[in-house]
């Protein structure tokens, strides 16, 4: 899957856990940009994101996520179809 | 010896032992006293005759240095959270007659002067120290929790409160040293925050701090790990978020794992123990009015007593008693359900409003009682198990939250009378706080902004649903049970 893609994806997930439709991410977003990108919807975040991928984060993987596209790098070694 | 002495003789014994250690910088004992002489001639020198003085927190050593500037000078501290609304800061201000704020840089509150925390000289000196700290029933502290009708409320401290704090914690033979290495992890406003600093300073142990930037839950995670913390004070939240990824985490070191401020479910707990493998782990309990906690229940795998899967709180520390009360203040017998209702040493004067005072508090035979608005029984092993609440109110991450705050502040804000705050559980399983309006769907952006300048961030709602018309029990008024299952439904 192309990183342009993944970000459009977590685009959706994002913004439907921060309840902002015209959110738009880009790989250098952090989470104190996003508002309501809190500690707390930060876990839920993670858990959406790994539902949505089918895909399992270790917790030293998720403690290296300083913005958007450290999930997508991460996202990708994980061998998304 | 009082808890001021404590400090000073872990002071004497270790000044260039490590006190803390806050975003990866360490600071000695010699160092954090330094600073507090430096601030403490600040403090005689701008407001010595003010008794209430305001810290505004952060994660700094100037925060914390200016707590222990206060207490040994016998002032109250009242710590001022920056990122509250102003509205809040302003009642907080006013209830706790705060003329002088303490900050690391200059802020701008209304009708408060601040001093300038920063900018301190190495070199300053010791403190100087009497012989003997008799505070006594002076207030140490006064936090501010939620209030029903849109006001916080002012809960103070004592000295004494404190002393017999420390006192009956050291009873419970945790045999807290030096060597220990303690996470604080709570805001300062937060009264958990008190034993996650003040028990380590007054056994010459380090306190690691958790940034109050970024996310807080990784943080604890890289902080548990990454300096071997061997005591840590957490609320149950943390492990709600940590669970899914409890098989990575070995932490050899941990010694004692407490958990306080929210319901400890058992299956979490239990797998959690594979975690600290060397710990002993605890569930601690105590409302904000009986200084930090004054019950524990020791964890033993296998052994978990709970009441639908919530640990038990467990019996009163030295110093502290607890019955079961009926609404007529009358004590109920063992195995009966009541009212926790705490006494004994540990125990608030009364808040800063008196009328308040009345409605929480009551005597019997001479002895003062607090009645938590916990629902409990005591078992044959004399613990305690808590069942729920006698009112709207919840914890959200530890924090206190009275449900009606919130709707009081969505009434005003939006005029409609029928709004409705309810606590339910997300994804991972923690508590959170929904919003249902009776009415047609509407844009809910402009409330949440509004709401947002007159409450704190965790009593947020995390999601707002609409009702069309409300449903009513057979007293005719709203039946919040009924509500409660309709947006569980729609989630």
């Amino acid at each position: 899957m192309e990183d342009q893609e993944i970000l459009s994806q977590l685009n959706t997930i994002i913004g439907g856990a921060v309840r902002k439709k015209d959110l738009l991410l880009t790989p250098e977003t952090t989470a104190k940009d996003v508002p309501g990108w809190d500690s707390l919807t930060h876990m839920i975040i993670i858990d959406s994101i790994e539902k949505h991928f089918k895909v399992k984060f270790k917790l030293n993987e998720i403690m290296n996520f300083k913005n958007v596209g450290d999930t997508i790098a991460c996202l990708q070694t994980k061998g998304l179809k | 010896m009082n808890f001021l002495n404590k400090i000073i003789a872990a002071l004497k014994a270790h000044p260039g032992r490590q006190a803390f250690c806050i975003q990866d910088t360490f600071y000695t004992y010699s160092q954090l006293f330094s600073r507090v002489a430096s601030i403490q001639s600040k403090i005689n020198e701008n407001c010595p005759g003010e008794q209430n003085v305001g810290i505004v927190i952060n994660d700094d050593i100037e925060t914390y240095a200016s707590i222990l500037a206060l207490l040994f000078l016998g002032k109250t501290y009242i710590p001022v959270h920056p990122g509250y609304p102003s509205d809040r800061v302003g009642q907080i201000l006013e209830q706790g007659s705060i003329k002088y704020l303490l900050s690391k840089k200059e802020v701008a509150y209304n009708g408060a002067e601040t001093i300038v925390t920063g900018g301190y000289t190495p070199g300053s000196g010791i403190a100087p120290v009497p012989p003997e700290f008799a505070f006594g029933n002076t207030n140490a502290y006064i936090l501010f929790t939620s209030g029903s009708t849109g006001v916080p409320k002012g809960v103070p401290i004592t000295y004494h409160n404190l002393d017999s704090f420390v006192s009956a914690f050291d009873a419970l033979g945790y045999g807290a040293t030096e060597q220990d290495r303690f996470l604080q992890m709570f805001e300062l406003t937060f009264d958990l925050s008190v034993m996650s600093y003040l028990v380590p300073l007054c056994h010459g142990a380090c306190v690691y701090t958790i940034p109050d930037n970024g996310m807080k839950f990784m943080s604890i995670y890289n902080v548990l790990v990454k300096h071997n913390i061997t005591f840590a004070l957490m609320v149950p939240s943390v492990l709600a978020n940590l669970r899914p990824y409890f098989e990575e985490i070995d932490l050899q070191d941990m010694r004692v794992s407490l958990f306080c401020g929210e319901a400890l479910y058992k299956d979490v707990v239990t797998e959690w123990m594979a975690c600290v493998p060397n710990a002993r782990v605890e569930n601690v309990y105590g409302p904000t009015e009986a200084t930090i906690f004054c019950l524990t229940y020791q964890i033993n795998p296998g052994q978990i007593t709970d009441y639908n899967g919530i640990v038990a709180i467990g019996a009163p520390m030295a110093g502290m008693g607890a019955i079961l009360a009926d609404e007529h203040n009358k004590q109920l017998p063992d195995g009966e359900r009541g009212e926790l209702c705490l006494h004994g040493d540990q125990l608030t004067p009364g808040y800063l409003d008196p009328e308040k005072t009345k409605l929480a508090f009551f005597e019997v035979d001479g002895i003062r009682y607090y009645r938590t608005g916990d629902i409990s029984f005591r078992n044959e092993a004399g613990d305690f198990i808590y069942c729920g609440r006698v009112d709207h109110q919840v914890k959200i991450q530890g924090f206190r939250v009275e449900l009606s705050e919130v709707e009081f502040h969505l009434r005003a804000i939006t005029g409609s009378s029928n709004v409705v705050a309810l606590a339910t559980s997300n994804a991972n399983g923690l508590t959170q706080i929904d919003v249902i309006f009776e009415g047609e769907k509407a844009d809910t952006e402009p409330v949440m902004d509004a709401l947002k300048t007159k409450v704190p961030t965790y009593m947020l709602p995390a999601q707002i649903h609409f009702v069309t018309t409300f449903p009513l029990n057979t007293s005719g008024k709203t039946d919040r049970k009924a509500l409660q299952k309709m947006i569980v439904q729609t989630i």
